[in-house]
């Protein structure tokens, strides 16, 4: 796939993140279960979110179009 | 404790003169003093970025803030955190080649060669000095109280903020920008130690994750869910807390100059992700070390909680080093802010290097004074302070953000627009305006102005 289409989809995926996370599907009211390893409901779905954002900027940061423009910079 | 407290500070206060030896020369331009020389690696730019946005407000804020109002705060700031840094991937890639046509001296002064206003870098300058005085004053009043605590009696938390102050400014003054830097990293790595050290030892007074959880549970269920015992997490607060955290880097200058004195893109990609990194591993300790506070004193004081939970409940080299690691992180947080005001000062100086330094330097000292005075007026709202810094300073994103992005002149009337959501927000404080419109937080409303305003003035721009 080429870098520029990986780089649209992440930015495409991102704000469907964001969305997601100030639902109800995410942060319901007073609702702490189910639990995955102890960690109440919003917490580890926020923080499965939260790894998946940073995974997106790794991705994002080598496939980002400006990467093929050299700064030539000191 | 003494004997450990004396050595971790020795080794810290060692580590910092041999950071300013190094860093300092005779005869350094001001880029170098003041941008040290833009030649930042990707480590060294990583641990100062993440050193300069956590801080004592991390270390005390966050662990008080889940204590009180349960575990929404982790969306509240790792999820904002995640959310920016993808954004920086964006943002730095503009703002690093807009900084290059315009010689960047400082985002004020970025700011006034991209409109040719003077009135873009004061507005700008303006709201940094507003808002990051209090948020400095934030780190002092963090720290000062916990050694208060720590240390009963033996001084008052004003002397403590004193010898703070005047500590960083012979330590910027010798080394400039570059010492900062390597102060920061020091603290990031002694930061994210020791947290995790106290963070352990948390989980380990309950047995496990599922039991420190349970025992919450116990205790108080609302803090296992959204909007917490208070009420505080809407999807609203949560929301306006997002926008304002991914804003940091657009805003508070001492970020925004981290992006551009990175010696190169590739070095401030890898960064970005390294910052996300970081901010998990830091934000998710506090997580344990809140909730062991919701059980085992849910009532007490915040700087009472912090000094048992930090100090007095950890093994005496946990407690020396949770000490000297708060130390340098507020240390270097208001080193790196108050130089940042400074740098913002410089760019908006005209004339002769040398005087344009002279004021600079002088000005570093008017900066600490009045933090110094705020943070003895400061509360122990740590979280919700930096909050309320994070958002008026996002008022004034879109002037940035124009100039970033606009490859022509950008509109000027962005500068009173975004001029006029800030002083809203200030008048809300002030609590001459309701916090609120309708339903709406007046942080949203404020954004959701500011977005319409900017898109009304571009098409009536491209119409005419």
């Amino acid at each position: 796939m080429k870098k520029k289409t990986i780089w649209r989809i992440c930015t495409l995926v991102v704000p469907i993140l964001i969305i997601l996370a100030y639902t109800p599907l995410m942060i319901p009211n007073g609702v702490y279960k189910p639990m995955l390893l102890g960690l109440p409901y919003t917490l580890w779905t926020s923080f499965i979110i939260t790894v998946v954002l940073v995974a997106l900027t790794y991705i994002g940061a080598r496939v980002h179009p400006g990467n093929d423009e050299e700064e030539g910079e000191s | 404790m003494k004997t450990w407290l004396f050595l971790f500070f020795g080794i810290f206060f060692i580590l910092l003169a041999y950071a300013s030896w190094k860093s300092y020369r005779r005869n350094r331009s001001a880029e170098e003093f003041m941008l040290a020389g833009k030649s930042i690696g990707p480590i060294l730019g990583f641990l100062t970025f993440s050193a300069a946005l956590f801080s004592a407000f991390t270390f005390m804020g966050m662990p008080d803030f889940f204590r009180n109002h349960g575990i929404g705060a982790w969306t509240f700031l790792a999820f904002s955190d995640g959310v920016m840094v993808f954004f920086i991937l964006w943002f730095g890639y503009l703002l690093r080649k807009k900084a290059k046509e315009h010689n960047f001296q400082g985002v004020a002064g970025l700011m006034v060669s991209s409109y040719g206003t003077r009135w873009a870098g004061v507005a700008m300058f303006a709201s940094a000095f507003i808002f990051l005085i209090p948020y400095v004053a934030i780190q002092i009043r963090g720290i000062s109280i916990f050694l208060e605590a720590a240390f009963p009696g033996m001084l008052p938390s004003w002397i403590w903020a004193l010898i703070m102050v005047v500590m960083m400014l012979i330590y910027a003054e010798i080394g400039g920008l570059k010492a900062i830097v390597y102060s920061d990293a020091i603290q990031g790595l002694i930061l994210l130690l020791v947290i995790w050290l106290i963070g352990g030892t948390c989980i380990a007074a309950f047995g496990n994750v599922p039991d420190l959880f349970a025992a919450v549970e116990n205790v108080n269920d609302k803090l296992l869910s959204t909007p917490g015992p208070n009420g505080l997490f809407s999807w609203q607060f949560l929301l306006g807390s997002m926008i304002a955290v991914v804003m940091i880097p657009v805003t508070q200058p001492q970020l925004t100059t981290r992006l551009v004195v990175i010696k190169d893109l590739a070095s401030m990609k890898k960064m970005a992700y390294a910052v996300g990194i970081f901010a998990i591993l830091v934000i998710a300790p506090t997580i344990f070390i809140g909730m062991y506070g919701a059980v085992k004193y849910p009532g007490l004081p915040a700087s009472e909680f912090l000094s048992q939970a930090l100090l007095f409940d950890q093994a005496a080299p946990v407690a020396a080093l949770a000490i000297v690691g708060l130390f340098a992180a507020c240390l270097s947080t208001t080193n790196a802010q108050i130089f940042a005001l400074g740098n913002e000062l410089r760019s908006l100086l005209k004339g002769e290097e040398k005087r344009a330094m002279r004021i600079t330097r002088i000005s570093l000292f008017f900066f600490a004074a009045v933090v110094m005075v705020f943070s003895t007026l400061m509360s122990d709202e740590l979280a919700l302070l930096a909050r309320v810094s994070f958002t008026g300073t996002a008022m004034m994103a879109p002037i940035v953000l124009m100039a970033v992005i606009s490859k022509v002149k950008p509109y000027w009337e962005v500068i009173p627009i975004s001029f006029l959501a800030f002083t809203i927000y200030l008048l809300s404080l002030a609590g001459v305006v309701p916090d609120h419109v309708g339903a709406l937080r007046l942080d949203l409303a404020l954004y959701l102005f500011l977005v319409v305003s900017v898109l009304l003035l571009s098409a009536i721009k491209k119409i005419k």
